[in-house]
């Protein structure tokens, strides 16, 4: 009922004090709410947006000769944390900075960027680093970083392209790097 | 009537569990109760030994849910990984608003904060228990370090303390395990600091990580994972799951209940005798009232306090455990948000292998040894650690893929604990009409840090900075934040204890002045919270307060 609803949030406010109204009446229950897992609870992305994402993700951490960002699943991890782990603000500056680099390209080059030849995205990518698209570097390190944090908590950047030890068992302060070339995941 | 129990312990964390573990021992059956979901050791460690990858969100916190769920949690270490252990603060509130700012860092478990604490485990000096006597500052501690040191002895064989012996006056040895080793930078780091800042030491911690098996205990050493706030199946780090409940359980004297709160304690003016405890289910919100012959009050020192004080007089609002006045007061918590860092030079053919939890040490230097005229009392260590971080090159594509194969260069990073003096009016007490959904009035804070903690912080930074610059770190740089009360997770006071009943809450053996059969073991109890770590300290003064009470009980004194 409406009005039970109400008079809880009400009563949990004065408990808070005003300031913490906002996110409680997110989340008034006696249950702990459980972390989202599974599909986005809403696309983030139009099917064009996404097809850029996962272009540029690609781009930003490519296969060589190990996987890229797209079979790490980097994409998918981007859109899941923008739907429901992130807060709604961390969005914009993705959205709108795939829709200026997807401006640029048809103005640039004539295509879809997602179509884009790579040297052409590489191009773009490098306009928005270097903050020559309106909003560029703030798109950039944003989404630079969301590719990163998405790869390097993969099953793929974890396990191959990172050394990773489920239980080293010992520890040695002054081991050599050249006996692993790699870097040890955490 | 017989009591179907001898004792109940309120809280089953670090002093809980020891509570739990001697009592039992020592022939009595005893309730332990923890206001926090069950938590089997092993069993019901979620995400141990778990990738990111195989964790609700990759190990990191939703941010919907930290603002609604976990507002205060988010100043502690939570994780979707360790989420379990800690406090819903949306469920479990505090009175939490302007002016009352606190960061009360709660756990939501059984086993308390012992799974998730950074088990950095210090013995307290001599000086820190004749501080408060030579100064005139707070209350004279009623007992001293001689009191202490064969009940540090007891618990650290049990429990498994490694460390390195320094035979340092401010920081008395340990009964250790081997040390964890220094890495190859952080012994470049101690081989220059002690050098060019003489008198000062920088040392291996001091952690209760285990690095020999305890096969009677069934625990295995210490294998290096440093992801212990996740609970460890290994059982290596200390914990009330991995340690003193399986102890406990062995005599077939425990009962332990989870999702069982205690909202104050009934009590008898006329025998001056605490009579029972009274529970509420927090599932179903029953409430109940458990008729015991012994109570040992080890909710945490703050939650303890609280407890205390909704013990209250029918129609006066004044408890029955605060004849002397003080309850509640004197609170206090370590000075924390100062950091120091550096780079250090060189060794960039090495790295670590293996994640070796805690770090190294730096023991206090500040007002040891007759030094004077610094402008502040007391003093502060350094926790600190060197690491390598993977390399951040810029850009994109593959160079910067290659480029992320390497680490940058040697860090050293370190942050100070200081000590914090007892205040009168620093404070908490309960609020006059807002309750949480058991009907407990719930807390408020007042407690803020004063001229000698801000001195201090101020010290550390500029000493912290020096040293480092001296040693031959680089790029020595420093911060000082926000240290909002509570943030360093040692608070500490609230029933300290002293010789005098009208000046103090509870007396030597931490047992209530106001009743012979109630004792208080875990932080409330604190006169003086010394600058090292103090969870070592809670299970000595429990142990200690057990036997005690076990013996007066035989005497049919309690």
């Amino acid at each position: 009922m409406i009005i039970d609803r109400r008079d809880a949030l009400a009563g949990m406010a004065a408990m808070f004090g005003a300031s913490l109204f906002a996110p409680i009446a997110r989340a008034a229950g006696a249950q702990v709410p459980p972390i989202s897992d599974g599909p986005p609870s809403a696309p983030v992305f139009t099917a064009q947006q996404r097809a850029l994402m996962t272009a540029l993700s690609e781009r930003v951490m490519p296969t060589t000769d190990t996987p890229g960002a797209i079979t790490a699943g980097v994409p998918a991890f981007i859109e899941k944390l923008l739907a429901d782990w992130a807060s709604p603000d961390d969005r914009k500056p993705i959205l709108a900075g795939l829709d200026t680099i997807e401006a640029r390209s048809q103005a640039d080059y004539k295509v879809a960027a997602d179509k884009a030849t790579p040297a052409q995205q590489d191009a773009l990518l490098t306009l928005a680093m270097e903050d020559k698209l309106p909003g560029g570097k703030d798109f950039f390190d944003k989404f630079r970083q969301l590719v990163l944090t998405g790869y390097f908590t993969s099953e793929v950047g974890i396990t191959q392209e990172r050394e990773y030890l489920p239980v080293p068992g010992r520890y040695d302060g002054a081991y050599l790097y050249s006996e692993v070339n790699k870097v040890f995941s955490s | 009537m017989a009591d179907k129990f001898d004792a109940i312990v309120i809280g089953s964390g670090v002093s809980g569990g020891w509570a739990a573990k001697e009592l039992t021992e020592k022939g009595l059956k005893v309730l332990m109760l923890d206001r926090g979901v069950m938590v089997e050791h092993g069993e019901n460690y979620d995400y141990d030994g778990k990738p990111a990858y195989e964790i609700p969100a990759r190990d990191m916190m939703p941010k919907a849910l930290v603002e609604s769920d976990y507002f205060i949690a988010k100043h502690g270490y939570i994780s979707p990984s360790n989420q379990k252990f800690y406090n819903n603060d949306r469920l479990n509130p505090y009175a939490y608003g302007e002016g009352e700012k606190f960061y009360w860092i709660r756990p939501g478990a059984v086993g308390g904060k012992s799974l998730i604490w950074g088990r950095w485990s210090f013995r307290w000096s001599p000086e820190d228990f004749e501080a408060n006597k030579r100064e005139n500052v707070g209350i004279d501690w009623p007992i001293r370090y001689d009191d202490l040191a064969p009940w540090y002895d007891y618990v650290e064989k049990y429990i498994g303390v490694s460390g390195s012996r320094e035979n340092l006056p401010q920081l008395p040895d340990s009964a250790f395990q081997p040390p964890m080793q220094m890495n190859i930078a952080e012994k470049w780091v101690k081989e220059r600091l002690e050098a060019t800042s003489p008198g000062r030491k920088l040392i291996n911690t001091r952690l209760s990580n285990i690095t020999e098996d305890k096969e009677d205990q069934g625990r295995t050493k210490c294998q290096f994972r440093n992801q212990c706030g996740r609970g460890c199946s290994f059982g290596a780090y200390f914990s009330t799951q991995a340690v003193t409940l399986p102890a406990a359980r062995a005599t077939g004297r425990l009962t332990l209940r989870s999702d069982a709160l205690v909202s104050n304690l009934e009590y008898d003016p006329k025998t001056k005798r605490v009579t029972g405890v009274r529970v509420v289910d927090a599932k179903t919100k029953q409430a109940e009232v458990i008729p015991a012959r012994l109570v040992f009050l080890c909710a945490s020192a703050l939650a303890s306090t609280q407890i205390l004080m909704n013990s209250r007089i029918p129609g006066s609002g004044k408890s029955h455990f605060d004849t002397s006045g003080t309850l509640g007061r004197y609170v206090m918590d370590h000075i924390f948000r100062v950091g120091i860092s550096g780079d250090i030079p060189g060794m960039t053919d090495y790295i670590e292998y293996g994640r070796r939890p805690g770090g190294v040490y730096i023991p206090r230097f500040r007002n040891v040894g007759g030094e004077e005229g610094i402008g502040f009392r007391r003093g502060y260590g350094y926790q600190g650690s060197a690491r390598r971080d993977p390399a951040q090159p810029v850009g994109f594509g593959a160079s910067m893929k290659q480029g992320m194969r390497g680490y940058g260069p040697w860090k050293f990073g370190m942050g100070a604990f200081g000590e914090c003096l007892p205040y009168e009016d620093n404070r908490v007490s309960l609020h006059p009409d807002k309750v949480d959904r058991f009907g407990v009035p719930l807390m408020r804070f007042d407690v803020t840090f004063r001229d000698n903690e801000i001195r201090m912080m101020d010290d550390a930074r500029t000493e912290g900075e020096a040293m480092l610059r001296k040693a031959g770190l680089t790029n020595v740089r420093s911060e000082r934040r926000e240290h909002v009360p509570g943030d360093a997770i040692h608070e500490m006071g609230g029933a300290r204890m002293g010789a005098d009943p009208r000046q103090s809450v509870l007396n030597k053996w931490s047992q209530a002045h106001d009743a012979a059969n109630l004792f208080v073991t875990d932080g409330a109890q604190m006169a003086s919270i010394s600058c090292v770590n103090p969870s070592l300290t809670f299970m000595a003064l429990t142990a200690r307060a057990a036997d005690y009470a076990v013996k007066q009980m035989k005497a049919g004194t309690i």
